[in-house]
């Protein structure tokens, strides 16, 4: 793995046996952005286009728009939905921050809520009824680390405008019951599928980011489908795939590759935009590596199903999710739960020590530039989650070496 | 790039990258390490030194440096920014993001369309929290001026360097001048890679504030966590992604080494594209040839000395073949300005605007490809 692909020995001082996440970058995909480069055609334009439309195709939504990052793509998804001053968004606390931080961008209020946890901590099961859901819908789900339908519900005030329905490690929010819960109440439902290209909310295989009025995904480096940094909205509403469209690039009414084909050079600003384009390199390497995704998801799968498998025995390791969200999964991360903070601690400490490295999310609350943002009942799922939970190495290019290296330290670690 | 049906013979501005560039964003694609990292920290470093500033902090784009440049200068609602009207949407739209309020400023005059420092003045109010000049086709503006202007009333002085890498002013890099300097890498650009920014600074904690601002405002990054530094990370402000990648920091690295030469051949053929257009009636040329020596050269702008005239002649000279531009149409006569900041006159700008017309240039342009602008254009000003 990292010796074929040369980043530890040629980048990184501390090479680690089994990297979080790697990946492959086939001849193929160079030639596709050495071909852009040697067109002179750097910015937004044909590739881009091109990009987009496979991207709808993929997923199955009428309108697709490129962006420069899953962040950009979240703030524009605000701002399109019409978000602003005085409006909270509820958001759920386990989830990378750029969830929260786009609704304070357009000068609202993220609301955190918890997730579902064990489910059985007073999360209930009215709410939650579709029976359908991805991970958790029926309550039966297993461990479950997305956002709380029931608890999203109880925190709706009369200022909030919208749900951030995050799909954390690639594995689906029940973001059909929250579709219910958003039609009730008015509101508007955005999914941040930044860590979920590709996983389905159905059994019919309906994909994340096709539920909510807009759905935002990140292309960076480390996710199932990467280009460095970027990022895209998606939506079946013609109008607010115009609003993104025309804010992702200062809101000029006419674009640099407009002008190039003989558009009048004369154009107006006709609202506070921004630069968040992606540009022709980047949309010529996501449009090659879009070929692979679906192989790629399915080899993240086997790999998932295996670890689930090799560590099934273990005392004191307690799998997220069941068999049923693994299948509807992209996989972005694979999680364990540890009795508690110190026995991840320990765990993440002896894995490091051999080489083996792991992540774990903070919950949004504890970090510093939100501990005023915790409600008065606290978000006590969403916290033990976030002591418990320890990610470990999953990219599409592991193979079977580095898999038995992690699951006999990981046994090593636990026995 | 070549032309197409659609695309004019002569365009714009026209990018060729070389072979070194190529094999330099291959190797950093097959690496398979995109995300900030060595490459990104060795571009800085390059670009840094090459400019004379303690720091560069690169980023997404121009927007984003500038967006970051108010913010490291504690600009925020209520405050206000002098900034020119005659430039790109970003310089005023990033104070915007700030909460805070542009105060649109005069230029010098066609002949120098540049901010004017003594209008500048006139317009500093107790709220002004800072000045923009932009470094307007890679010219100097005044800001040896500016920046006496600005510390004399302690606020900060902040430079759209978009235009003007590598340019300077009695002998000082422009964007080190200010507080902070703002690049872009725009396809455009003279040192470009597709959407990409610096922002440069010589205070350790603008840099510092802009290093963590641009990633989320977290303690620690993914390269960090790769090489095993730290465990995990808090966020300690209010952040956002605006990351470059590793290939476009590796293809910037490539391609900053012939900045000097794309510069020096940018020179001549501004100087004589100069020496074309005195014979042309009915134009102003900004800017002196005395000028060029110490300028970048990014663009080719020049004025119609009539009104009324700027779209005609862009019509009879794109069926001839050739694009053209304005650079820039006022921003307070943008719709979405003109909501917010109805009562904005700025005459010298508006007629700049109006006037004003950007020709062909790129490093790779031949004489003839000038002399068929130059002809185009004294054809397209005949009645």
């Amino acid at each position: 793995m990292n010796d074929e692909i040369g980043v530890a020995s040629e980048t990184a001082p501390s090479a680690w046996r089994v990297p979080l996440t790697d990946l492959a970058m086939p001849e193929c995909d160079v030639q596709a952005v050495l071909d852009c480069l040697r067109s002179g055609w750097l910015t937004m334009g044909p590739r881009t286009q091109a990009f987009e439309q496979a991207l709808a195709g993929y997923l199955g939504s009428p309108h697709t728009v490129a962006v420069s990052s899953g962040t950009a793509a979240l703030h524009l998804a605000c701002l399109a939905a019409g978000i602003g001053p005085g409006d909270e968004v509820i958001v759920p606390a386990l989830t990378f921050v750029a969830s929260a931080n786009a609704a304070r961008y357009v000068g609202a209020e993220p609301v955190f809520c918890d997730i579902r946890g064990a489910g059985d901590g007073g999360g209930g099961d009215d709410g939650n009824g579709t029976g359908d859901g991805g991970g958790g819908g029926d309550g039966d789900g297993g461990y479950d680390l997305n956002i709380d339908v029931a608890d999203a519900a109880r925190r709706i005030t009369p200022r909030t405008r919208a749900i951030v329905a995050v799909h954390l490690g690639g594995y689906p929010a029940d973001v059909l019951a929250l579709r219910e819960l958003c039609d009730e109440r008015g509101l508007i439902l955005i999914e941040d599928c930044a860590q979920a290209i590709g996983a389905r909310v159905d059994a019919a295989g309906r994909q994340v980011g096709t539920v909510g009025e807009l759905g935002t995904f990140s292309f960076f480096s480390k996710k199932q489908l990467c280009v460095g940094e970027g990022g895209m909205v998606a939506t079946a509403d013609e109008e607010l795939a115009a609003r993104v469209r025309l804010l992702r690039s200062h809101a000029l009414s006419s674009s640099t590759w407009d002008r190039h084909r003989g558009h009048d050079p004369a154009y107006d600003v006709v609202d506070i935009g921004f630069n968040y384009r992606l540009d022709e390199p980047r949309a010529a390497l996501g449009r090659s590596r879009l070929e692979r995704l679906d192989a790629d998801i399915a080899r993240r799968r086997e790999l998932v199903r295996a670890y689930r498998e090799r560590l099934a025995d273990m005392p004191g390791l307690e799998f997220a999710w069941d068999a049923r969200a693994v299948e509807r999964s992209s996989h972005f991360f694979f999680p364990i739960l540890l009795r508690d903070r110190e026995a991840r601690d320990d765990l993440r400490a002896r894995l490091k020590a051999v080489g083996v490295q792991t992540t774990w999310y903070p919950a949004l609350h504890t970090f510093t530039e939100y501990r005023g943002a915790t409600p008065a009942d606290g978000l006590p799922r969403a916290s033990e989650a976030a002591d418990r939970h320890c990610a470990l190495p999953l990219s599409a290019t592991m193979d079977e070496r580095a898999l038995e290296i992690v699951v006999e330290e990981v046994r090593a670690a636990l026995a | 790039m070549a032309a197409t049906e659609t695309s004019p013979e002569l365009p714009l501005f026209d990018l060729r990258l070389e072979a070194q560039d190529l094999e330099a964003v291959a190797q950093t694609l097959r690496s398979g390490w995109l995300t900030l990292g060595a490459r990104t920290a060795a571009f800085e470093e390059a670009f840094a030194a090459q400019l004379g500033a303690r720091h560069a902090v690169a980023v997404s784009s121009c927007t984003a440096a500038l967006h970051l440049a108010y913010l490291a200068a504690g600009v925020g609602p209520g405050d206000e920014v002098i900034v020119p009207s005659f430039t790109f949407t970003a310089t005023a739209a990033a104070v915007l993001y700030c909460g805070a309020t542009p105060v649109f400023a005069e230029i010098v005059s066609r002949e120098r369309p540049s901010l004017d420092p003594e209008d500048v003045a006139r317009r500093i109010t107790p709220r002004t929290k800072a000045v923009c000049v932009v470094h307007y086709a890679g010219y100097a503006a005044a800001a040896d001026r500016l920046r006496e202007l600005c510390d004399a009333h302690g606020i900060a002085l902040i430079e759209d360097v978009a235009h003007a890498p590598s340019a300077t002013l009695a002998g000082r890099k422009l964007g080190t001048w200010g507080l902070a300097g703002a690049f872009s890498f725009f396809s455009n650009k003279i040192l470009s890679v597709g959407e990409g920014g610096l922002l440069c600074t010589d205070s350790d904690a603008v840099a510092e504030f802009a290093r963590s601002h641009r990633s989320h405002a977290m303690t620690s990054g993914t390269w960090d966590r790769h090489r095993g530094l730290t465990d995990t990370y808090d966020v300690v402000g209010l952040g956002y992604n605006y990351r470059l990648d590793e290939p476009r920091a590796a293809l910037l690295l490539s391609r900053l080494g012939r900045l000097e030469a794309d510069i020096a051949r940018r020179r001549e053929l501004a100087l004589r594209y100069r020496e074309l257009l005195a014979e042309v009636e009915g134009i102003l040329v900004p800017f002196t040839d005395a000028e060029v020596q110490t300028s970048s050269c990014y663009v080719m702008p020049i004025m119609l000395a009539r009104d009324g005239l700027q779209s005609v002649v862009s019509a009879r000279m794109r069926a001839t073949g050739i694009q053209t531009s304005i650079f820039y149409p006022s921003i307070h006569c943008f719709s979405a300005y003109r909501e917010r900041f109805p009562d904005v006159s700025l005459p010298i700008t508006e007629l700049a605007s109006r006037t004003e017309l950007t020709l062909p240039f790129y490093p790779h342009m031949t004489a003839a490809d000038q002399d068929r602008v130059v002809q185009s254009l004294a054809e397209a000003l005949v009645t």
